[in-house]
């Protein structure tokens, strides 16, 4: 069946020519990269999501377009997903910090009154 | 740009949970319910991973061939500001479509499954853009309307209790505003502009109306499933009440330029404070999104032959891939 | 320094020429948007059709400003004949090896002219040149990056690209036509000249084209694919032309 479309480009294209089945096959998008972008000068790098990617090149290219075609940015890393290790959230109970280290706490610290009595038993 | 998971209802399970660990059950319905979200390593029901890859995987096919119809125009766009705009929209398309593939490739199928899926057909996406956009005025009633539907599903979808699609779908609102812009922009001018330009737009609207109504999809007030996906915050509006907040917002503008749509019903009712229209064919939309539309066959060619002349580009490269499934 | 009537007209050419060959390219380029080998390099090679596009509105617009049309007008009324562009710009975007290749010596082209004229007296070029270089910057990166990966890539590849580069070199040249104002936008300041700039470029693209491992392709008259600069044109830039300027033909005086 001949396809007839109303876009020009479609139709210059080899679009009657492709056989029926096309499939991709295993890794044919290529790996992952995760892409951390840097807003301002000053700023931490964020990460903003991944690209697929051949290489890093590539990778830098894509997450360039990709991440930061609007807005600011003046500095791009990419990682490969591989390369990222990661905590599992059942464990994320290890970064609970209970109550008891008040010592950490800049609150806890309280010499007001102390000051104030010292200073009352200096004046009689 | 848009996705709202078609679920055809006679192919449902009976039950969402059947075999779920009920003390797993319990845990992740609780952090649900507290607001927090559910990020990809956690244990999640495997119908809550099917229907979130089914939702994702169809909101990124519906990005990606919706770059279709607008794409028709962009070599046509008149002037430079039409023109330059046009292209960064069908661009933010392809970005989107990026962007949602990487979301549900978290859930663990690959991008090279979906797009799979999708060529072959076995994968749904937006119905809507099955239908062909015969003139320019099209493109900017696709670009305003359509546009606006989906911002009603992005907006309600993006409280939803999957991080990496709410993730998604923040990026892709924020984009979205230009898009809205612009597609009112155009049709605005269009209706304001010359006898030609008005008729153009008038017909275009006309032609697009039914599509549009179908866009939410059928009422699914009646559907089993609604209310386990609505308590695992994967579904979050019911299909008529988007379609209501779409009507509300939307037709007082399409009659403010004093543009006609073609559903002598379709009025406000001061009473129920809901919109009256005429209940769309629903039997049509069935046939469409099985295959029968007047662009289906092209829509899913043109992606075939897109990743077919794309085949040497991706082999050339493919050397000591290290794949993983993506964290976030 | 005064300009006079003869370095306003030898500017007006230069101006027309890389505004119809920015447009012209932008808009072929264009036609791979949502059609792209892989999701992340349709969104790139997208970003660069916009970006020249972008750029040939403000030249444009500078031209406006010295008395022509509106850009509107400028871009969407004229026909072949009056067109400026380079017959490398028009042709069919191909495969995309041609369109990589294409890509590559042109944007190597017009980076070395970009730089060039970033240091002309006249200031408004001059200054649009300077704002542009982030961009060039990234699509002579790019270039650079997908040559050298896809002649490193597999035989089919390699020769893909050996073919597409056999087949645009020659007709690159188009690029650096020159006219009877040369030498004296050269002594004015305004441009040092199409013959410099192909120096130049070549020194490039060859250093690239060698690092990748292909060959340099023989060109034996670098004039046969002249004649983009005074209207005369391939058979394929009425038939661009026509479809680019379809909507707008409906009714020109329309806002659109």
């Amino acid at each position: 069946m001949k396809i007839i479309s109303l876009d020009p480009r479609v139709n210059r294209s080899s679009i009657n020519k492709t056989e029926e089945t096309v499939i991709l096959e295993k890794l044919d998008q290529f790996q992952t990269y995760e892409v951390f972008a840097q807003t301002k000068r000053g700023t931490h790098h964020v990460h903003v999501g991944s690209v697929h990617a051949a290489n890093e090149n590539i990778a830098m290219l894509f997450a360039k377009e990709q991440y930061a075609r609007r807005g600011e940015c003046v500095n791009i890393w990419v990682v490969k997903t591989a390369d990222v290790s990661a905590t599992e959230y059942e464990d994320s109970d290890i970064f609970d910090t209970l109550d008891e280290k008040y010592h950490r706490n800049p609150e806890s610290y309280k010499v007001m009154d102390r000051i104030k009595a010292y200073k009352e038993k200096g004046n009689q | 740009m848009y996705g709202n998971a078609y679920i055809d209802p006679k192919k449902a399970n009976n039950s969402l949970v059947n075999g779920e660990d009920p003390i797993k059950l319990a845990e992740f319905e609780a952090r649900i319910a507290s607001g927090q979200k559910v990020e990809p390593k956690d244990w999640m029901p495997a119908m809550y991973r099917k229907q979130l890859v089914r939702m994702i995987e169809q909101h990124a096919h519906s990005e990606i061939i919706g770059s279709l119809p607008e794409g028709t125009w962009i070599t046509r766009a008149p002037g430079f500001r039409r023109k330059l705009a046009l292209m960064a929209k069908v661009q933010d398309e392809v970005g989107h479509a990026q962007l949602l593939y990487n979301a549900a490739e978290t859930l663990g199928k690959s991008r090279e499954d979906m797009i799979n899926d999708l060529i072959s057909g076995k994968s749904k996406y937006s119905n809507v853009f099955n239908y062909p956009a015969v003139t320019w005025a099209d493109s900017a009633v696709i670009a305003w309307l359509i546009d606006a539907g989906a911002i009603v599903n992005q907006l309600a979808n993006s409280r939803g209790s999957y991080g990496p699609y709410c993730r998604a779908l923040e990026r892709i609102c924020a984009e979205e505003s230009f898009h809205l812009k612009y597609g009112h922009d155009n049709v605005v001018f269009l209706a304001t502009g010359t006898p030609k330009q008005r008729e153009m737009v008038q017909e275009a609207l006309t032609r697009w109306w039914p599509p549009i109504m179908h866009f939410f999809g059928p009422s699914d007030k009646d559907s089993v499933h609604s209310e386990t996906l609505m308590k695992w915050k994967v579904k979050m509006a019911s299909n008529d009440d988007m379609r209501q907040q779409f009507l509300n917002m939307y037709v007082p503008k399409i009659w403010d330029l004093g543009l006609v749509l073609p559903d002598p019903n379709l009025v406000k009712n001061e009473e129920t404070g809901k919109w009256d229209y005429t209940e769309p064919d629903w039997e049509e939309f069935k046939r469409v999104i099985n295959g029968d539309g007047p662009c289906n066959a092209e829509r899913l060619a043109v992606r075939r032959t897109a990743e077919e002349n794309g085949r040497w580009v991706r082999k050339a490269l493919n050397k000591s891939q290290n794949y993983v499934t993506p964290l976030s | 320094m005064e300009l006079t009537e003869r370095h306003v007209e030898g500017l007006k050419h230069l101006l027309y020429n890389m505004a119809d060959d920015l447009l012209i390219l932008g808009h072929r380029n264009s036609e791979w948007t949502g059609m792209g080998p892989i999701l992340e390099e349709d969104i790139a090679f997208s970003s660069m059709a916009q970006d020249k596009i972008g750029q040939s509105l403000a030249l444009y617009n500078i031209l406006h400003e010295m008395g022509e049309q509106e850009p509107d007008v400028v871009a969407f009324t004229r026909n072949s004949t009056n067109f400026h562009c380079a017959k490398l710009v028009e042709l069919p975007i191909g495969e995309y090896d041609f369109s990589l290749v294409r890509h590559f010596l042109y944007d190597y082209a017009d980076a070395v002219k970009f730089d060039m004229l970033s240091k002309s007296i006249f200031e408004p070029l001059a200054q649009v040149c300077r704002k542009f270089r982030g961009e060039l910057k990234y699509h002579t990166m790019h270039a650079n990056i997908w040559i050298k990966d896809l002649t490193n890539g597999n035989e089919e590849s390699k020769k893909r690209m050996q073919d597409s580069l056999n087949l645009a070199y020659p007709i690159a040249y188009s690029l650096f036509e020159t006219n009877e104002y040369e030498a004296e936008l050269k002594e004015a300041g305004i441009f040092a000249g199409e013959s410099e700039q192909k120096k130049i470029w070549k020194k490039e693209v060859d250093a690239v084209i060698l690092e990748s491992g292909l060959t340099i392709p023989m060109v034996k008259n670098e004039e046969d694919h002249h004649g983009g600069r005074v209207g005369n044109h391939t058979e394929h830039l009425q038939p661009l032309l026509d479809e680019m300027t379809e909507v707008f033909q409906i009714d020109p005086t329309a806002d659109w």
